[in-house]
């Protein structure tokens, strides 16, 4: 789909990119990642993409740096100040007080107050330096082992050299552009190891609350370098999702990932765990839901009866999961992700994330803001 | 001019003087005069055939403004996004998806396409093949045209139909929310490229109605057509000004009436009628002889003339009335008059005209005009009523009955004068003082709403009940759109109009203006390219953001929309759509880009504003808010200026100014109370209401110092005024509201206000005049001194 994109991510454009950006801008203009987000009554109704729970409170960050926060089951939303003013894509607690946001310029923000404060920890150029500073290691390294390697090695070295610089190369592009490239998910196991993926086969691991970050992006073998849309943990199993299909696991927490045999070869947008043992589900572009009953081995279609793409889903813990999307699609399983039934909303506008809050309320996100329904999508 | 009312009261009995020179000229040439006068009156008659009528938006506009300079110098880009109408069908029982009301939609369509003055490449409905579905697929983008191929109107493909437009995005554009109507869209050529003609306004106009909307709605009973679009909104103008021909017979008719009911004499009646017709016709062909046209506004200028033709003509009558009853010959009694009546008509008459060219403060072309017709009209009457007027009724003289039927009501009337005499009497006076400073206090209170602009939703051109008001109503209430549009401009090098630079303070910008109050919506190419990466994403909101990659910037606006880029990408305009065009929105808008343009300086891009209606109407009113009290002080400054050289006394001028003040403050809190805004067409209704105005109370205390000095006390003295000069400024008043009443009723909003407002002015001058002037005078003129 964004093929468009991936050519000029590629070497043919580099003179044309390097050309632009040397007409780099001429007056001090704060940089969108280093601008606070403005404060806006309209917050709450601009469009937000994703929603957590935050202890007993509830998080819902969006576009313009947009994070709002409700300690009232959803009735009544503040914003809060942001470090910086590029889209939100996605944010999760693992606790109720220590939360991470990602988002658009490779942007981390973290709160240890359950979502009242947030400060930036790593955005795109960081992650661009850091690209290229473990592209230039591996290089170093293959020229290291070039020079003692064996005589029967050399024609594979040579050619892993070559690779290995091509990446380099791309990386100083994708500097040079700067920070273009946005997180689209965070999944945090506990308050210090984390991960953060996005477009173009972005995926950074962090083990010490978010300080440092690390390009696990060499660790998946995603050479087309699709987006990766979603990030989840099944037990002791992470999955990720994304663009054209492709699906990874890791069973030692990121260390390797292995490529599941996808059962679609069109775009997941998420995945969600049932709270059954190894059971998750992971659906996207039209409609398409998929089970798994073996921590994503393997996966089965399940009917949904809609066209829409599904974004975002929710699990009350008791069986009850809501799974939102496209045109005001809501799909609601009563038992633990069978079966689902289709309900459309009458607003027929997009939602992106879901969460339950207390009694029959669902906290729904998208491109009208923030919406309290019933888990079928009615309107409270 | 005490000197002239003093000759003029005494002339009747002093018996035949010899008068001034001009006279003798005049009355021992009188068929000279007379064939002169038939000779220039064929000639300006002819030239006044030729007056053409000039809407002209440039006129009405302040082009000094730099917003508009700014408009005008990127008129060429900015076309594109204008000119273009909306016709929303839509069906009054069920939803569109029947077969019925799809047949009706596909024939309009398709009578648009062949109607003359249509783009027909951009056209679009449901019906058009540019309008389609689009869907998101594993395999990239699927789509077609909304109209399901083999299309039969049966249950299927209307099914299909209606799931093809929720894939549109079509809804709330083309589709209304509710699927009870949907949009032909049709943008227009501004010239014709086939014929090189410009689009003929009316004619489109009026081409829609018989083509579209009369034609349909006659052919589909479940049909109803709404019709927006700045070329209907023009054509209906145009039709609207036309409605100004019947205004002018029936003021014609409702003035003679009231003449012949005052005279009682057929001669009495149709001499100052023609008289003033023949000073219209002047007025009209100098007009066009010194190349204007007629527009909105001047073209209220000859019911103006026409009104202050007939008040000074009935002068005349009444004097020549008074001089054969006294027994004089017709010529006599016509010359006894012109003395009498030349030196204070004149100096009304000025005064008048100096009130007019007050308008000239205005930088706003429709204003001086207005200014200019004014003047030429006054000072045709100078010449039509003092000399034609009194030659001709030389000749005629007033017919026994007239003269009779004056004498009669002379005395019938008394009483009711002597009751108003008591407006001076010593113990109503304070009373009536009291009542006028409450009065002025709600007036005050009341004017504190007073705005400035138009404030009526919709086209403040046209009544708010107007059917194109009321199809504007209906579509904006049914789609997302709206009337009122701000352009900002933004100019850039070649090929610079996508920078991320300048797309990144475009998107903060929008966001600030979107956070501000009456900003409805906003859009740009940067509000295109985060919809296009985002629909390139496969439609995920997470990717509605703008790309700090110029090549997916780049890629993203490739097909945005013609009006939202320029053709070698220097100019792009932002565009502001508001919930109103009321002048605070304006300002509050206008101030928060003007911070926002300071706040980002680059010399890689330039912000300007303003254009869109938004943005004219913006320049407009910071013109008028600035010209309005330049101009009230100068018109004051004129008139008290005038008061004081004629009568060398401030009480005078008190006298005179006050009711006329009073008269200013209760007609802005009547504009405030009926939501009339101070705008283009009702700030020169105060100085015209003013500068006319002034002559009632002129008239007045110019007979009751004569009267005063006469030795009489000041309440014998104001019932001698009154039942000679009050009798006449009352009648003067009238005439005039009747000369503008009839605007009331115009189809065009802002003449309805003009007359509205003139209407009220006029006749609260000649109340103030009559009843706040001689109390007032209790307290600041000493009748002795006067006598003294």
């Amino acid at each position: 789909m964004n093929s468009i994109f991936k050519i000029v991510q590629g070497r043919l454009a580099a003179s044309a990119l390097s050309a632009c950006v040397l007409s780099a801008p001429a007056f001090a203009l704060t940089d969108v990642l280093d601008t606070p987000a403005m404060k806006s009554d309209q917050a709450a109704d601009h469009l937000l993409l994703d929603v957590a729970t935050a202890g007993a409170n509830f998080v819902a960050v969006g576009a313009r740096g947009h994070i709002i926060l409700s300690d009232d089951d959803g009735s009544s939303w503040q914003q809060v100040d942001v470090p910086v003013s590029v889209m939100l894509t996605a944010v999760h607690f693992p606790d109720s007080s220590n939360g991470w946001a990602v988002g658009h310029g490779g942007v981390v923000l973290h709160s240890n107050d359950g979502g009242a404060s947030w400060v930036k920890q790593f955005d795109g150029n960081l992650a661009n330096k850091s690209i290229i500073q473990q592209s230039q290691d591996v290089v170093s390294e293959l020229e290291a082992q070039l020079d003692v390697a064996a005589e029967e090695d050399l024609e594979d070295l040579e050619y892993e050299l070559e690779e290995a610089q091509f990446a380099l190369e791309d990386a100083q592009l994708d500097a040079e552009v700067g920070a273009s490239k946005p997180f689209l998910d965070v999944f945090f196991q506990n308050n210090r190891v984390g991960f953060a993926v996005g477009a173009y086969g972005f995926i950074f691991k962090t083990e010490d609350g978010g300080q440092t970050w690390v390009n696990y992006g060499d660790r998946m073998d995603n050479i087309d370098r699709f987006h990766l849309n979603a990030i989840s943990k099944v037990g002791d199993t992470l999955i990720v999702a994304g663009e054209a299909g492709v699906m990874f696991r890791s069973e030692d927490d990121g260390d390797s990932w292995e490529t599941v045999d996808s059962p679609y070869d069109g775009s997941f947008f998420g995945l969600i765990a049932t709270g059954d043992k190894n059971v998750v589900l992971a659906f996207g572009l039209r409609g398409n839901l998929f089970r798994s009953e073996d921590a994503g081995q393997t996966w089965e279609r399940l009917d949904t009866g809609t066209e829409s793409t599904l974004m975002g889903a929710a699990n009350d813990g008791s069986g009850k999961i809501s799974i939102v999307g496209n045109s005001g699609s809501v799909l609601l399983s009563q038992d633990g992700g069978r079966t689902f039934s289709e309900s459309v909303r009458e607003n027929r506008l997009g939602n992106v994330s879901t969460v339950y809050a207390g009694g029959r309320r669902m906290l729904m996100v998208g491109e009208s803001g923030l919406s309290v329904t019933t888990p079928a999508g009615e309107n409270l | 001019m005490s000197d002239a009312n003093n000759q003029a009261t005494g002339s009747a009995h002093q018996g035949v003087g010899a008068g001034s020179v001009i006279e003798r000229i005049i009355f021992t040439n009188r068929p000279v005069i007379l064939g002169i006068f038939l000779l220039l009156t064929a000639f300006f008659a002819y030239n006044a055939s030729q007056i053409k009528p000039d809407a002209s938006f440039e006129r009405l506009i302040p082009l000094e403004h730099p917003f508009i300079q700014n408009m005008l110098e990127n008129r060429d880009d900015l076309e594109n996004l204008g000119n273009s109408i909306r016709i929303a069908v839509a069906v009054k029982d069920g939803d569109i998806f029947n077969k019925a009301y799809m047949e009706t939609l596909s024939e309009i369509t398709d009578e648009l396409f062949y109607l003359s003055g249509v783009d027909r490449s951009g056209l679009k409905s449901v019906w058009t093949p540019n309008v389609r579905w689009v869907e998101v697929t594993e395999d990239g983008f699927q789509g077609g045209p909304v109209i399901p191929d083999g299309y039969d109107g049966g249950q299927v493909s209307l099914d299909t139909l209606r799931q093809n437009i929720l894939k549109s995005g079509q809804v709330g554009r083309l589709v209304a929310d509710n699927f009870k109507s949907t949009i032909v869209y049709a943008p227009l050529f501004e010239i014709n490229p086939e014929t090189q003609e410009p689009l003929d306004y009316k004619q489109f106009s009026l081409e829609l109605e018989a083509k579209i909307r009369d034609k349909y709605e006659g052919k589909n009973v479940n049909v109803q057509i709404h019709i927006i679009g700045f070329a209907k909104k023009v054509g209906d103008l145009i039709e609207g000004i036309s409605a100004i021909a019947t205004f002018a017979l029936i003021t014609l008719g409702l003035t003679f009436t009231f003449l012949f009911i005052y005279s009682r004499c057929l001669i009495g009646t149709l001499v100052p009628v023609l008289t003033s017709v023949v000073a219209v016709i002047w007025q009209l062909g100098i007009l066009h002889l010194l190349g204007y046209g007629l527009d909105p506004y001047s073209v209220l200028v000859p019911f103006l003339v026409f009104a202050i033709g007939i008040s000074h003509g009935v002068q005349i009558v009444n004097q020549i009335a008074v001089q054969q009853a006294h027994g004089y010959n017709p010529l006599m009694s016509a010359r006894l008059s012109f003395r009498a009546l030349a030196r204070p008509g004149i100096l009304a008459l000025v005064s008048d005209a100096i009130g007019f060219l007050t308008l000239l403060f205005i930088e706003i072309d429709v204003i001086k005009d207005l200014a200019v017709a004014a003047g030429i009209g006054v000072a045709v009457i100078i010449v039509t009523n003092l000399i034609l007027h009194p030659v001709t009724m030389s000749y005629t003289g007033l017919s026994k009955g007239g003269q009779k039927h004056a004498k009669k009501v002379d005395m019938s009337e008394h009483k009711s004068w002597r009751v108003l005499s008591f407006m001076a009497h010593q113990s109503v006076a304070p009373i009536s003082i009291v009542i006028a400073i409450l009065g002025c206090a709600i007036g005050l209170y009341y004017q504190k709403d007073l705005k400035i602009g138009d404030l009526d939703k919709g086209a403040p051109e046209l009544r708010a009940d107007s059917r194109y008001n009321l199809d504007n109503d209906y579509i904006i209430s049914n789609y997302s759109t709206s009337a009122d549009i701000l352009v900002v401009m933004i100019k850039t090098e070649p090929e610079k109009c996508a920078t991320y630079e300048l797309m990144d303070v475009m998107d903060r910008m929008q966001w600030r203006l979107e956070n501000t109050a009456g900003v409805e919506s906003t859009a740009s190419l940067v509000s295109v390219s985060k919809l296009v990466t985002k629909a390139l994403n496969e439609g995920s909101f997470r990717w509605f953001e703008l790309s700090r990659n110029e090549a997916i910037i780049n890629s993203s606006i490739q097909r945005a929309p013609s009006g939202l880029v320029n053709t070698d990408c220097s100019m792009t305009p932002m565009i502001v759509y508001l919930e109103d065009h009321e002048a605070e929105t304006l300002e509050r808008v206008v101030d928060t880009m003007e911070d926002l343009i300071e706040e980002y300086p680059s010399e890689n891009y330039e912000f300007l504003l303003g254009a869109g209606n938004a943005g004219v109407e913006a320049a407009t009113n910071q013109v008028i808010s600035k010209a309005k009290n330049i101009m009230l002080l100068s018109v004051y400054a004129v008139v008290s200026f005038l008061c004081l050289v004629t009568f060398r006394s401030i009480a005078a001028v008190i006298c005179i100014v006050t009711p006329l003040a009073l008269t200013s403050v209760l007609c802005e809190a009547l504009m405030a109370q009926l939501g009339i805004g101070v705008k283009v067409a009702t700030l020169p209704v105060i100085a015209l209401g003013v500068g006319i105005g002034v002559d009632y109370g002129i008239y007045i205390y110019s007979q009751l110092e004569a009267k005063l000095k006469e030795g009489l006390p000041l309440q014998d003295a104001y019932f001698e005024t009154l039942i000679t000069t009050g009798k006449a400024v009352s009648f003067t008043g009238l005439t005039l509201g009747i000369g503008v009443c009839t605007w009331i009723f115009s189809p065009i909003k802002f003449q309805a206000d003009m007359g509205i407002l003139l209407f009220f002015m006029f006749i609260w001058n000649m109340i103030g005049s009559l009843w706040l002037l001689p109390a007032l005078a209790r307290f600041l003129v000493r009748p002795k001194k006067v006598a003294a």
